[in-house]
């Protein structure tokens, strides 16, 4: 009796700790996808396109989390809708206990499109600075800011430049500055590379890494290219399309700091291979 | 032949090939004219007749000498035609605003906007100038009415080609309907702006002379017609089609260099050539 008693109360407390353990584990997630459904009304007034079908996601904080996959798959729907530019058909997506909308309104989020989307009549300096100053962030803080993020992205000596004076990859540099300056807790980035060539990319691959390990932001990032998710990402996940929906979640565990020269290594091509056999086993 | 090729090919040259095309002809006219006509200089006199009577100093009336004449009436009508242009510069902007704020407002107003674009200039302005009994204040009007139509079609034409991703950046940081215009519509709306103004410009100037000629009261518009009605020198009508000429064409070179004054970025400036590439040591 009384042992059974006292295993009864030792299970009791594993119990107990199981769920601290849980507890903690549900504190550490930044994203919580449950359930998530979109469709759109059809344009011939047919049957809604269903875009995604029952995204069951979490995503923890500090995490790079690539969304892979061919076009028609979702993918930048899924990041739109975290980002609160789409709604959800059904179920829902919670952001550190918030909502899309609310987190959105706290400005957390910030987001490079696939095109950089800079103002063509602000220096790269001013660009930055644009979202700050309509946080009413002062003067001197903005200025200590773009500095920073100029540092940070490299293009300390352009920012006098306007923005059509640049290449594409220095551009896209300026995007991700602009993002970062409003200092995000997620930084949510559509095909942010996928107009770049080979050899720009790379270095922006390279340079994302190292800011997202001095930030230590929550990244999502959204690619059809297998070997850029895989470079980058903590998880890739694989969405298969018609209807949208995760096919895999892979986890990437190579080492950091991860260098190109990773690229050569059997794991990395493992991995490569994992990711697209994913793909055909749809 | 490649010289010439050469020549064609760069814009200065085509402008001088242009202008010296017209000459010829124009010459060409003049001398055909001269045998033909009993007074040549009201069909077509050659141009060093007009640039001679420019820097005559025989007076055409009792005061002044044509040049002087010119000069004076233009101030008048240009002055005019300037506040009718500044007024429909505002009045088109606003609209413009109002019709992307407000879809109907631009469901509207839109239709109404064509329809006084569509009557002829010459049937509009005799009724202002019944309504506002004054030539000054039709001058203006009617600069204004011409003015304000380019401007507000122009100008809603930049709010609408803003890019869908520039209105989701500015989302994705709550920005308020204020700041949307005043940090991202309204700046991406100016090379738009400007094209409307540099349409309207040269017609208001047009319209302000047309105006001019429904009755005295000096202004460009009443010395031209004096001019063809023999009153005065033909050499003021020649002076005056050359002066309104040039003036049109300034209006829309002073529109230019106002758009580059306020909009510095389209200044060229040199490409930035190489890939940065931010290392550890920078950061």
């Amino acid at each position: 009796m009384a042992v059974s008693n006292l295993a009864a109360k030792d299970e009791a407390e594993i119990d107990k700790e199981d769920r601290d353990l849980s507890m903690e584990k549900d504190f550490d997630i930044e994203i919580k996808i449950k359930d998530l459904c979109i469709s759109f009304p059809d344009k011939e007034g047919g049957a809604p396109i269903t875009a995604l079908q029952n995204i069951n996601l979490d995503i923890r904080q500090g995490e790079f989390i690539s969304l892979l996959g061919p076009s028609g798959c979702g993918k930048t729907t899924l990041l739109r809708t975290i980002a609160d530019l789409q709604q959800p058909t059904s179920g829902g997506i919670s952001v550190r206990g918030q909502s899309p909308r609310e987190i959105r309104l706290q400005k957390k989020y910030g987001i490079v499109f696939q095109n950089p989307v800079l103002y063509d009549w602000r220096s790269v300096r001013r660009n930055v600075c644009m979202p700050m100053e309509m946080m009413g962030i002062p003067k001197k803080e903005r200025t200590a800011r773009v500095t920073k993020m100029l540092e940070l992205v490299g293009l300390m000596e352009f920012g006098k430049k306007y923005p059509h004076q640049l290449s594409g990859g220095m551009q896209q540099r300026v995007g991700i500055a602009r993002a970062l300056a409003i200092k995000p807790e997620i930084l949510l980035m559509d095909e942010p590379f996928s107009a770049l060539d080979e050899f720009t990319k790379e270095k922006l691959h390279e340079d994302l890494l190292r800011i997202w390990k001095k930030t230590n932001k929550t990244i999502l990032f959204v690619t059809h290219n297998i070997q850029e998710a895989v470079f980058l990402s903590d998880r890739v996940v694989v969405l298969s399309p018609h209807p949208g929906r995760v096919s895999a979640v892979v986890d990437i565990t190579l080492e950091r700091p991860r260098s190109l020269e990773i690229k050569n290594t059997q794991e990395f091509n493992e991995l490569v291979v994992k990711v697209r056999k994913s793909f055909e086993s749809l | 032949m490649n010289l010439i090729k050469k020549a064609l090919n760069s814009k200065k040259m085509v402008t001088v090939v242009w202008v010296i095309g017209l000459i010829i002809l124009w010459e060409i006219g003049a001398a055909i004219v001269a045998q033909t006509k009993r007074s040549p200089e009201n069909v077509l006199p050659h141009l060093y007749q007009i640039l001679e009577s420019v820097f005559s100093t025989n007076k055409v009336n009792s005061t002044q000498t044509a040049l002087q004449i010119v000069l004076s009436n233009a101030g008048i009508t240009l002055l005019r035609a300037g506040i009718g242009f500044l007024i429909g510069t505002a009045i088109g902007f606003i609209l413009a605003l109002l019709m992307n704020m407000f879809l109907t407002v631009e469901k509207t107003v839109f239709p109404y906007l064509m329809i006084v674009q569509m009557i002829p200039i010459l049937g509009m302005a005799p009724i202002v100038l019944a309504i506002t009994k004054d030539i000054n204040k039709s001058r203006i009007v009617i600069a204004a009415i011409l003015t304000f139509y380019p401007v507000a079609t122009n100008t809603l034409a930049g709010f609408k080609a803003v890019e869908k991703e520039k209105h989701e950046l500015m989302y994705s940081i709550a920005a308020t309907k204020y700041q949307i215009y005043s940090k991202l519509l309204i700046p991406s709306c100016m090379p738009y702006f400007f094209t409307g103004l540099k349409i309207s410009a040269p017609m208001a100037i047009t319209a302000s002379i047309l105006v001019d000629t429904l009755q005295g009261g000096g202004g460009l518009g009443t010395m031209l017609s004096q001019s063809l009605k023999h009153a005065m020198s033909i050499y003021v009508f020649w002076q005056i089609v050359f002066f309104s000429a040039i003036i049109g064409i300034l209006s829309y070179y002073l529109m230019m260099v106002i758009e580059k004054i306020l909009s510095p970025y389209k200044r060229k400036g040199p490409k930035v050539k190489a890939e940065v590439n931010a290392d550890e040591k920078t950061a």
